[in-house]
């Protein structure tokens, strides 16, 4: 797993949550700058899906991969679902949600490096 | 489908509910994923710690749903999920506190939530907190002239 690669999703995951944070704050519904922003997120979370594969197919694996895929196909699916919930809910409450999931995101995300870590039992 | 319940319902589930529902449904996806994962590959080690990991899951896709959904019935299930959860967390936590050989492995509800920061214990309470203020309507009160509404 790229250590650099995750910190690089953590911190735009973390900007995108203070950045929608501050949207719902204003009051603003989810907007067209708020979906490039999650489409920026999703690309970046791909590549980390890819790269972690390749990664998985080459060399040594963790010893919970079953928990690691899931983990990483999960996150992947975060930002597609904010999406969603921005283009339903038309209020403050859209960014909202994209603001909680930005700041859960990095969380998942240490919890894959410890998946990815964790001493072979 | 009446009128009044369809309104009922549709406060109940935009606006702050959905960001809660947005986080049950992450919590329901998380212990879904976790608990199978724990059943399929290594049930033996932790029976009942799995076995409660797979009904908290239920129970959070359940509570998802109800908060999401339109309805009385909706209400009454998420109630009683949220209500369950409550009583799961707190049970759970303390067992875990006093007994911690009985638990071998985590579960989402293992000390109160503390590996998911806490956040299982808060979440049931926002839940029912949630469910209160968006008012329950009784027979009486949905026959009546619905008060002032604001799009």
């Amino acid at each position: 797993m790229s250590d650099l690669w995750t910190t690089i999703v953590q911190l735009a995951s973390l900007v995108l949550a203070v950045w929608c944070g501050i949207s719902a704050f204003r009051g603003q519904p989810m907007l067209v700058p708020h979906l490039i922003g999650l489409a920026v997120l999703e690309v970046l979370l791909l590549v980390q899906l890819v790269l972690s594969i390749v990664l998985l197919v080459q060399g040594p694996r963790p010893p919970d991969t079953v928990t690691f895929v899931s983990y990483l196909v999960t996150l992947v699916l975060v930002p597609p679902a904010c999406a969603v919930w921005g283009l339903m809910e038309r209020s403050k409450w859209g960014p909202a949600v994209i603001a909680f999931a930005g700041l859960v995101l990095p969380v998942l995300m240490v919890r894959l490096e410890q998946l990815w870590n964790a001493p072979v039992v | 489908m009446s009128e009044t319940t369809h309104t009922a319902a549709t406060t109940r589930a935009s606006g702050p509910g959905r960001l809660l529902v947005a986080v049950y449904a992450l919590f329901a996806v998380a212990a879904t994923g976790r608990s199978t994962v724990q059943i399929l590959t290594r049930f033996e080690e932790a029976p009942l710690a799995y076995s409660l990991s797979a009904l908290a899951a239920a129970v959070y896709i359940a509570a998802t749903v109800a908060l999401a959904r339109s309805g009385h019935t909706s209400r009454r299930v998420a109630l009683a999920a949220c209500t369950f959860e409550l009583v799961g967390v707190v049970a759970v936590g303390l067992f875990t506190l006093l007994v911690p050989e009985a638990f071998p492995d985590d579960t989402v509800w293992s000390l109160f939530g503390i590996g998911y920061g806490f956040v299982p214990l808060v979440l049931p309470v926002l839940g029912l907190l949630w469910l209160g203020r968006s008012h329950p309507r009784t027979p009486d009160a949905a026959s009546s002239a619905p008060p002032s509404h604001r799009g």
